[in-house]
């Protein structure tokens, strides 16, 4: 999942457990809202796939006191990169076009009675998440819910979920999520051969059935049991041949969800209406009752705060997925704003990854992470309310997570230790950061701390833009940097193996930045990508542990958090699971 | 005077030459590759090359610098096949990370800078030339005191500060006025001029400081003159003096000076844009070289030259109307 700069992997590989089945995370829950207060709740995190075609069904449980009409407003620092479902991969988009396209499945979200976020994966236009069909993972099946309809009027058809598929393949529309074009052409160079409907291509991808109106099939030649959740990409929307306006198709898709788009003016504002043919009783998900969703871009964090702050006029209908700039979080204090904050962990974790090509003493390693001072890595994006320390690699939002703490340090590092591990040596590294302000705040913070505990560093600022470009150099010449990632649905295999496989390392453009290549490992990635889902969660959780305890190829800082504020007059919000923003499924505004 | 208006555009049209090649250098001692930028974090090889080859960068410097050029002329068609991209003239390069001619950014970011820039021109024109030549008229008075006072305090400060103040007063403490936004005049004239009363008296505040101060030097200079002696001693009313005789010929040095501010400010008034959160032409700029979107770069690079090389001409050829002791040859 990518958001601001957090980057993901397109996966050939990642597979894991059957369906039909209920993954329960042990870890801490998160916080969500409903309308009122929103504190972190501590219970556990649920999610879980059904399988029963009701679940999959509308209309949407509103929330209490939910009010029809009004204008939803969302305060965007910057424009959507992408409204194509084949070039979309950041959250907000996915969470702002969920209510413009539908997809083969959705998270279906919420709190349950106890104030736990509960999660669960079903069919969005397809009856249930999916069918194996030969219980090997190889082939799946996917029947869509009779009768749903596009903003003019015409019924949804299978054809048109395969051709939005085959154009994810076009090398012009390539911004997207890659893994169902990889698991069809079984490669992970996924359009060698086949580029699309276009110029000649054929309509429908290889290994991809259209048996009638309704009924897709997926055949793979290696088993992919995450199919389900990577059904829920944007690029399993339909887009009808008819409508596809190329590149021009990222200004207005073409709507089969609960609205449509209005108005775009590039880098002003975003405007959705509703879709009158949309069917709330196929909907799982939406209950839609805002008129119109207006999405105003263009605006400074700071001035998002003091308005929401303000709270007065139209920004009472207002919310944002900017967090709260650090200067204005004393002001976020007050019982009355308190209340309309929205609070919690995301799936983004941050990391100093420790390239093990070149820093190979595990002692070492070791010491680095012992000596690593979380709070100060924090201090220079916002403090308590950017992020929370954390020992692990996995997220508290992914299924199955464990928290452990294997060098038992305080949040604020060990020195004295650290120093032990090195055993008198000075150890000279270089360590690598961005060079924006808060990451060269962050690599300063970095020095001093390690250097405190006996390491002589030397900081080599990369600039932003290119910054995971140079550290995906295998040979690149640094020893450590930071670097953030989240996973794309709530599995461990969308974190571990992408960031710590050894088969993931290419010469350049590599997210197994600290260049894992251990064979204990590769092994285990191996033998768990095979294991049934149920199984898997908790053997991911098990290796996070391993892989920081006996080979400390990176040491895992501080987990994103979610601290943004809601207009008084907006209901019916809570913190995604899936998506680490405030979701728009259930939200109303009052009058 | 056509023969110096022939000579001054050609003299423009040479320095816009020299600014095009060094802002097109650009791209090639940037630290990133644009292709590579463009196209975003989940790139491999195959697609890099395809994204330099819609751009064009896979060819010789010498032969895309021609293109480019002609491109403004007849315009240009970038990529091929379903994904060739029409860029019509006047081209000035294509985004390939908003996916659009530069052209259409600048379509939607220039209306916005010229409306803040306009406003604000009229407004400390009208306070600064106002003030100073009242200030001039009245010198050593209360008022001369309290309004030079108040324009070193106003010249003193700056656009992010006074800019907050004002938000902090009218839209977040009093609540008389919602959050600015950007709407055409077009659109809604007066939506667009309730969003833009903020922008403008700002900026304007803060540079009317500077021309009532200029003013009032230029004006009490003026006064001091042999013919506004020779006027008033002719009988000539004090109204007729002061403001044909004296102002115009003090007005000619503020026409330079303004005319190169309202040149520089529609290349872009970043910080008043950034703080009131208008996406004008100087906050594309600056967000475009952060994230190296080089043809938007190269573009309001140009732009804001050509603004000030216009400003230059129509400057002088204002000379002549203000001051009929210039004449331009």
């Amino acid at each position: 999942m990518k958001g601001e700069m957090h980057v993901r992997k397109t996966l050939a590989t990642a597979s894991v457990g059957a369906i039909a089945l209920a993954m329960v995370a042990t870890g801490c829950g998160s916080s969500n809202t409903g309308g009122g207060g929103n504190k972190d709740t501590g219970k556990t995190l649920e999610s879980a796939i059904s399988m029963d075609p009701k679940d999959s069904l509308g209309p949407a449980k509103r929330p209490d006191g939910a009010v029809k009409g009004g204008n939803l407003t969302t305060l965007l620092v910057d424009d959507f990169e992408h409204l194509d479902p084949a070039r979309s991969y950041v959250n907000i988009q996915q969470v702002a076009m969920g209510l413009v396209y539908r997809t083969l499945t959705v998270f279906k979200e919420g709190k349950d009675s106890s104030g736990a976020v509960k999660s669960t994966l079903v069919g969005d236009l397809a009856e249930t998440p999916g069918v194996d069909v030969n219980k090997d993972c190889k082939t799946w099946k996917f029947t869509l819910k009779k009768g749903i309809k596009y903003e003019d009027g015409t019924e949804v058809k299978a054809a048109d979920v395969a051709y939005g598929i085959g154009r994810s393949f076009a090398p012009d529309l390539a911004e997207g999520p890659h893994y169902i074009q990889q698991w069809l052409a079984g490669d992970a160079n996924y359009n060698a051969t086949y580029k699309g409907p276009y110029n000649g291509g054929a309509e429908v991808p290889p290994n991809l059935q259209v048996n009638g109106d309704y009924e897709l099939v997926f055949n793979f030649n290696a088993p992919h049991c995450d199919m389900p959740y990577a059904a829920s990409m944007p690029m399993t929307a339909p887009v009808p041949k008819a409508k596809d306006t190329k590149t021009d198709y990222d200004k207005r898709p073409f709507s089969s969800g609960p609205y449509k788009i209005k108005e775009y003016k590039k880098d002003v504002s975003l405007v959705l209406d509703r879709n009158p043919n949309w069917d709330p009783k196929s909907d799982a998900v939406h209950t839609a009752d805002p008129d119109t969703f207006t999405f105003s871009i263009g605006n400074e964090a700071d001035a998002i705060a003091n308005r929401l702050i303000a709270d007065s006029g139209p920004d009472q209908q207002a919310i944002t997925w900017t967090n709260v700039v650090s200067e204005l979080v004393p002001k976020t204090q007050d019982p009355a704003v308190q209340q309309r904050v929205i609070s919690g962990p995301t799936q983004f974790v941050w990391r100093f990854d420790i390239n093990t090509q070149r820093v190979k003493d595990l002692n070492v390693r070791k010491a680095l992470a012992v000596a690593a001072d979380k709070q100060a890595m924090l201090k220079p994006i916002g403090g308590s309310t950017a992020g929370t320390p954390t020992t692990t690699q996995l997220s508290p939002t992914v299924a199955g997570y464990k928290k452990y703490d294997v060098f038992g340090v305080p949040d604020t590092g060990d020195p004295a230790k650290a120093k032990e591990l090195l055993g008198g040596k000075t150890v000279s590294l270089v360590l690598a950061h961005a060079n924006s302000s808060r990451r060269t705040n962050q690599a300063v913070a970095a020095k001093a701390f390690f250097e405190k505990a006996g390491f002589k560093i030397t900081l080599a600022p990369i600039d932003a833009a290119s910054y995971y470009t140079e550290i995906g150099k295998k040979n690149n010449k640094y020893d450590i940097y930071l670097a953030g990632w989240g996973s794309d649905w709530p599995s461990g295999s969308t974190v571990l193996p992408v960031l710590f496989g050894g088969d993931q390392i290419v010469p350049e453009g590599n997210y197994n930045t600290s260049y894992s290549n251990f064979p204990e490992i590769n092994d285990e990635i191996a033998r768990i990508s095979k294991l049934p889902a149920a199984e898997a969660t908790t053997q991911w959780a098990a290796l996070d542990e391993k892989i920081t305890r006996d080979f400390v190829p990176s040491i895992p800082l501080y987990n994103d958090r979610n601290y943004t504020l809601v207009g008084s007059k907006v209901g019916g919000y809570y913190l995604s699971l899936a998506f680490g923003v405030a979701s728009l499924n259930t939200i109303f505004v009052k009058p | 005077m056509l023969r110096y208006l022939v000579k001054r555009v050609l003299q423009s049209v040479v320095t816009l030459i020299v600014i095009s090649i060094v802002t097109f250098l650009l791209f090639f001692v940037a630290p990133a590759s644009p292709a590579r930028i463009m196209c975003g974090k989940n790139c491999d090889a195959n697609t890099i090359a395809s994204v330099e080859h819609r751009l064009g960068i896979d060819q010789p410097i010498t032969t895309q610098y021609v293109n480019y050029m002609k491109g403004i002329f007849v315009g240009r068609t970038y990529g091929e096949g379903d994904f060739a991209r029409r860029c019509p003239a006047p081209c000035l390069g294509y985004s390939f990370r908003s996916d659009e001619p530069v052209t259409d950014t600048l379509k939607r970011t220039v209306p916005v800078t010229i409306s803040i820039v306009a406003g604000a021109a009229v407004v400390w024109l009208l306070i600064g030339i106002s003030l100073g030549m009242v200030s001039a008229l009245r010198r050593g008075t209360l008022f001369d005191k309290v309004a030079m006072g108040s324009a070193l305090t106003f010249a003193s400060m700056q656009v992010y500060f006074l800019g907050l103040i004002f938000l902090l007063i009218f839209v977040y403490s009093t609540k008389i006025m919602n959050f600015p936004r950007w709407v055409p005049p077009t659109e809604n004239p007066a939506a667009w001029f309730k969003s833009m009363i903020l922008p403008w008296i700002t900026l304007g505040l803060l540079n009317s400081a500077i021309y009532a101060r200029l003013s009032r030097a230029q004006m009490l200079e003026t006064l001091s003159e042999d013919y506004v002696r020779t006027a008033r001693a002719k009988g000539l009313p004090k109204r007729r003096v002061y403001l044909k005789h004296a102002l115009r010929a003090a007005l000619t040095p503020m026409v330079t000076i303004a005319g190169l501010d309202i040149g520089a400010a529609l290349g872009g008034t970043v910080i008043t844009e950034t703080v009131f959160n208008l996406q004008g032409l100087g906050r594309t700029a600056v967000d475009s070289a952060v994230i190296w979107n080089m043809p938007v770069v190269m573009a309001t690079v140009l732009l804001a030259a050509f603004f000030i090389v216009v400003m230059n001409v129509l400057v002088d050829m204002l000379y002549a109307v203000i001051d009929p002791r210039v004449r331009l040859s």
